[in-house]
């Protein structure tokens, strides 16, 4: 019943244009980053490591698919969550605005496994754009530049990695990426069932990110103290895997606590949602 | 009488000897310019060679895994460097070329003797002339009985001061080639690359000191010398070997 359920949830999010707005701009995004690196990677790569040059010389290739990979990743927490909004936002308001919520939940089926299913369904989507990410930023990598060791420079050390030490840190770092837009779906499905306009519930978490990141990025001590409660805080920590030894238990803490927001925000959302007056 | 002037004779031939034998067994220059010649010339009979090297990295701020390339040198002051993976090597005496380490015009003072591992060595400090080069001042700890350079202290702008010391063996039962090499290098907080994400990770955030040292040992083994290597080679820029 429950696959059933999703396979008509995924048809519904698949069907609409909106959805590949995320694959197009991803494709698009690290299509010119990677034709940038062409002509420009080599100068910012100089430019980055121009200290370590003055005393050491680099023999190799460190402008590799790898290394442009983990530049894209890093700008996840910015762009991607405005692309899963997009059809998080519009899973339950949606049928609002279409007018199909009633005729929907008069089918011979619960409203948790409506609810669940259009949940697991938005994942599905969230997983696949961090999925696709990982193919065309990878893929074109490999094409363009080959691999090789990936250099990792963090505010106080610089990390080289063996080619063959790289790959499973980024399935590790992809997958960590999935679970933190997960939250930021998860945040949006919710805002879906307050409302009843997919618009809102996409301002709504793009405003929540926004204002998180940036209290995050600012170092007054008020807001240090509420820094840890934030889960922006939390979504960049697939950075934690490009560290030598991994700081596990800090990993797996943030795991936790991201998988803890997830279940949160689709308990809250399970309970609105049944308890709804369903008027359209 | 006669017994007298044997005696003397005696006297000015046993101080002949030991004064011809004090100056056989302690050919000890004094003048800065002829020691540091002597190494310039002795390592003149290597035309040209190539050498595997290791190379680990002991620097506190980098992480980098142990690296394996083949060196190649020629005279005066050729070198290409091949790598199956990506290679970090001090720019500052890997080919330990007297030549390299002494270009430019110069002034040297002798200094003193001294001791480095058990070695007699003789200090010559340089001083180079002119504003073109980044090095300050460097100083020379030469053995002169092998005419070769044991110890290399260089202060060097931007970089700060960096130490080599050299660990020679005998090739071919004639030529004497460093075996090890260590570099020795302080590291200040200010000339650290720029984060690629420009963010601070608070994992690092334990590092507080504003300079560091660090060390780069590197082993060379396998040498060829004198081949006649072509200088195509050294028109190709150092890359990994595929």
């Amino acid at each position: 019943m429950m696959t059933g359920l999703i396979k008509i949830e995924l048809y519904k999010i698949f069907k609409k244009w909106r959805t590949y707005i995320g694959f197009i701009a991803i494709g698009l995004l690290v299509a010119i980053i990677q034709t940038a690196m062409v002509f420009e990677g080599q100068k910012s790569l100089d430019f980055m490591t121009r200290n370590l040059q003055d005393s050491f010389l680099f023999v190799g290739n460190l402008l590799n698919g790898f290394f442009i990979s983990y530049l894209i990743l890093n700008m996840l927490a910015v762009h991607i969550p405005f692309l899963i909004t997009l059809v998080a936002g519009d899973l339950l308001a949606g049928e609002s605005t279409a007018g199909t919520y009633r005729i929907l939940l008069t089918r011979p089926v619960s409203r948790m496994q409506v609810l669940t299913s259009k949940f697991i369904a938005g994942n599905i989507y969230t997983f696949s754009l961090i999925l696709w990410l990982a193919i065309v930023s990878l893929g074109i990598g490999a094409i363009l530049f080959g691999f090789g060791e990936l250099i990792v420079i963090k505010s106080s050390t610089v990390i080289i990695f063996d080619r063959n030490d790289v790959l499973w840190r980024f399935l590790l770092a992809y997958g960590f990426a999935a679970l933190g837009m997960s939250v930021v779906c998860s945040l949006a499905f919710f805002f879906s069932s307050l409302v009843e306009n997919a618009i809102g519930p996409i301002v709504a978490t793009m405003a929540v990110i926004i204002v998180f990141v940036i209290v995050s990025a600012i170092n007054i001590e008020i807001f240090s103290s509420i820094k840890p409660y934030l889960f922006t805080n939390y979504i960049l920590s697939w950075r934690l895997i490009f560290s030598d030894p991994i700081n596990t238990s800090k990993l797996l803490n943030a795991v936790l606590i991201l998988l803890g927001h997830i279940v949160l925000l689709y308990g809250v959302t399970a309970f609105i949602f049944k308890r709804k007056d369903i008027l359209s | 009488m006669q017994m007298k002037t044997m005696s003397k004779l005696k006297f000015v031939f046993l101080f002949l000897m030991f004064f011809i034998t004090v100056n056989e067994f302690s050919p000890q220059s004094t003048d800065p310019d002829e020691i540091l010649e002597g190494v310039k010339e002795a390592f003149t009979k290597i035309e040209d060679y190539e050498v595997d090297i290791r190379v680990i990295i002991d620097v506190d701020f980098l992480k980098v895994p142990d690296s394996e390339a083949k060196l190649y040198f020629k005279q005066p002051n050729k070198i290409h460097v091949e790598s199956e993976k990506f290679a970090l090597l001090p720019r500052q005496g890997l080919d330990f070329s007297p030549l390299g380490l002494l270009s430019g015009k110069y002034t040297a003072l002798y200094e003193q003797e001294d001791t480095i591992r058990n070695i007699p060595t003789s200090v010559v400090k340089i001083i180079p002339l002119g504003n073109d080069g980044d090095i300050i001042l460097s100083t020379f700890w030469v053995d002169q009985s092998r005419n070769l350079i044991i110890r290399v202290e260089s202060t060097k702008k931007p970089t700060g001061t960096f130490t080599i010391d050299f660990t020679y063996e005998k090739y071919d039962d004639y030529y004497e080639l460093p075996s090890k090499m260590e570099f020795t290098f302080t590291v200040d907080r200010m000339m650290f690359p720029r984060g690629m994400d420009g963010q601070a990770d608070d994992e690092d955030s334990n590092y507080k000191s504003d300079s560091k040292t660090g060390k780069v040992y590197i082993t060379y083994t396998n040498y060829e010398v004198n081949q006649g290597l072509p200088d195509e080679l050294f028109e190709t820029e150092n890359h990994e070997s595929k």
